[in-house]
């Protein structure tokens, strides 16, 4: 007797757009032969905004604010990426202890986006005490940069020649508190992701990306690390306050999901280590400095190295007050093309693993389009932040 | 490791070589900008970029210089540690036409997809010519980063999709 439906069929399972791997919208199509994922591929531009077009219509500082909200987890170094190249453009020079302190916030926030994305990982490994236990610690940096800027997200420390905050002994003290409760955490975690038995039979071997494969699918950041792949802007054209305070690139060699917790998790001792070395050298001196209104005709390339890897601004104005273009170009969509190639082969049950393991970000990745429809004028966007703050005062 | 200085210079020698005729000047010491003035010549020099070495396609950039000018151009950056090497090439602004890189750098393929929905440039021998970014249901010959762009379109567009 023959069965009637041959065992070689081929189904296509539709992930998403609602969270495949995180809150966050994107869509997969895996082709599946049983439990094996045969091909894939991958839609994106569900969390398009408009915002390299809206970009073009704002005045210089206007767009600070907008491109900072590109992102939630890596705000502050798109609002950096687009500081230094306009601070480029307009040939300003910013004042050493203004350059130290983006730099020490963006550690910051790289230390709390590493550990979000632990949490998040572990989650998708079925880890959930890991999970909960990384989101605790991450606190402890939300707390921090609460203390320094007054926000867990969207720190709003950069302004175009300088920025906002300044730290005292208090703030710094705190930090340095923070750092050695996490340092110990971070030990923790680095001994459970190398050594858990069960965890690494999700990890080990998983989506492994050879250094000759991630070199041509171009992939970034720790994605390309943990491929043995030198590439990190922070050492490569050191910007900011990394030439002042050099930083070691920390890569691994296996390539797989285990090699990416490994670089990942070296790089958060690697960020305690600079933060502190800035905290003990914090230069004295002005934040800001004189920024013109207008920036004189050029372009300019402004290279960063965001959580998730290389993050590119071009620039380019036309002397006037506002920008004729900007440019983003973020590390998730270089990774996430790696995705659909390394899902191949795998179990349909590893994919939530191989997705958060890149840690993308589609709200990096997909910035631009979908135009609302009920769009505010200026008068009724006023007239809400007017009632909306006379509610919270009545509250 | 070659240095800055040295990966400019190398870069310079292949640009200016050979028969195509290009522009090169120096915007920021880092920076080596070179202009083509034949589109033919495009494919074949950043095969000699890449057969040297120099860097890795950061990112692909179009501009539209506006609908007076009738000109839009595009920008492929190359890095290699700190240098930054950016070929320009124009294009009219009815049927743009650029030879697709996927061949032999299959990374660019996201970038020009990009290109190709923002600024309706064709680009042969593209792998996946879909939308990346846009919905499937985006109105065709509607391009968001043209300076002619206008979202007036899309009203009229998405009211006509509404079930009366």
């Amino acid at each position: 007797m023959t069965t009637a439906t041959p065992l070689k069929e081929r189904f296509t399972v539709p992930i998403g757009p609602q969270h495949p791997a995180l809150k966050e919208p994107g869509h997969f199509d895996f082709e599946v032969e049983g439990e094996v994922v045969k091909s894939a591929s991958v839609r994106l531009g569900y969390a398009h905004r408009g915002i390299e077009k809206a970009v073009e219509s704002r005045n210089w500082v206007q767009n600070l604010y907008l491109l900072e909200r590109i992102c939630g987890i890596c705000s502050h170094i798109h609002a950096t990426a687009y500081c230094l190249g306009v601070e480029a453009l307009a040939g300003v020079e910013v004042p050493p202890r203004a350059q130290a302190i983006r730099t020490l916030v963006a550690e910051l926030e790289r230390i709390h986006s590493h550990l979000l994305w632990l949490g998040v990982s572990a989650h998708e490994a079925g880890f959930e005490s890991l999970f909960m236990y990384s989101w605790r610690d991450r606190e402890t940096i939300m707390d921090l940069l609460e203390g320094l800027t007054g926000n867990r997200v969207n720190y709003s420390v950069n302004v175009l020649g300088g920025i906002k905050y300044d730290l005292d002994a208090e703030q710094s003290e705190a930090i340095l508190q923070g750092l050695q409760f996490l340092e110990a955490r971070t030990h923790h975690y680095l001994e459970v992701v190398t050594t858990d038995a069960l965890f690494l039979q999700r990890t080990r071997g998983i989506a492994t990306l050879t250094r000759q494969q991630a070199e041509l699918m171009g992939v970034l950041g720790p994605t390309a690390r943990a491929s043995n792949v030198k590439r990190d802007v922070r050492v490569e054209s050191p910007y900011a306050g990394y030439q002042q305070f050099p930083l070691q690139m920390v890569v691994a060699e296996g390539g797989d999901l285990a090699a990416r917790f490994v670089v990942r998790l070296n790089e958060l001792f690697e960020s305690y280590r600079l933060i502190r070395e800035i905290l003990a050298n914090l230069p004295e001196g002005e934040l800001t400095t004189r920024m013109p209104r207008r920036i004189i005709a050029g372009e300019t390339i402004s290279r960063v190295e965001a959580p998730r890897g290389e993050l590119i601004y071009f620039i380019k104005s036309n002397g006037s007050d506002m920008p004729a273009r900007v440019k983003v170009r973020t590390p998730t969509i270089m990774n996430m093309t790696s995705v659909v190639k390394l899902a191949v082969g795998h179990q349909l049950a590893d994919i939530p693993m191989i997705v958060s393991g890149i840690d993308p970000c589609f709200s990096c990745n997909d910035r631009m389009a979908v135009i609302n429809n009920q769009a505010w004028d200026w008068e009724q966007l006023r007239q809400y932040g007017i009632e909306y703050y006379q509610r919270q005062n009545a509250e | 490791m070659m240095n800055t200085e040295l990966i400019l210079q190398t870069a310079e020698q292949i640009v200016s070589s050979w028969d195509w005729l290009t522009k090169t000047n120096r915007p920021e010491p880092h920076r080596l900008d070179v202009r083509l003035t034949k589109l033919s010549d495009l494919v074949p020099m950043i095969v000699g970029l890449r057969v040297k070495r120099l860097g890795y396609l950061g990112t692909i950039t179009g501009l539209d210089h506006g609908p007076e000018n009738g000109e839009l151009e595009v920008l492929y950056h190359f890095f290699a540690g700190q240098a930054v090497i950016t070929l320009r090439v124009s294009l009219p602004y009815e049927n743009p036409v650029l030879p697709s890189l996927c061949d032999i750098i299959p990374a660019a393929e996201p970038y020009e997809r990009e290109l190709s929905e923002m600024f309706g440039i064709t680009l042969n021998g593209l792998r996946n010519p879909e939308h990346l970014y846009l919905p499937e249901d985006w109105p065709a010959g509607v391009y968001p980063l043209r300076q002619d762009f206008d979202p007036a379109v899309l009203e009229i567009h998405n009211k006509k999709e509404l079930p009366a």
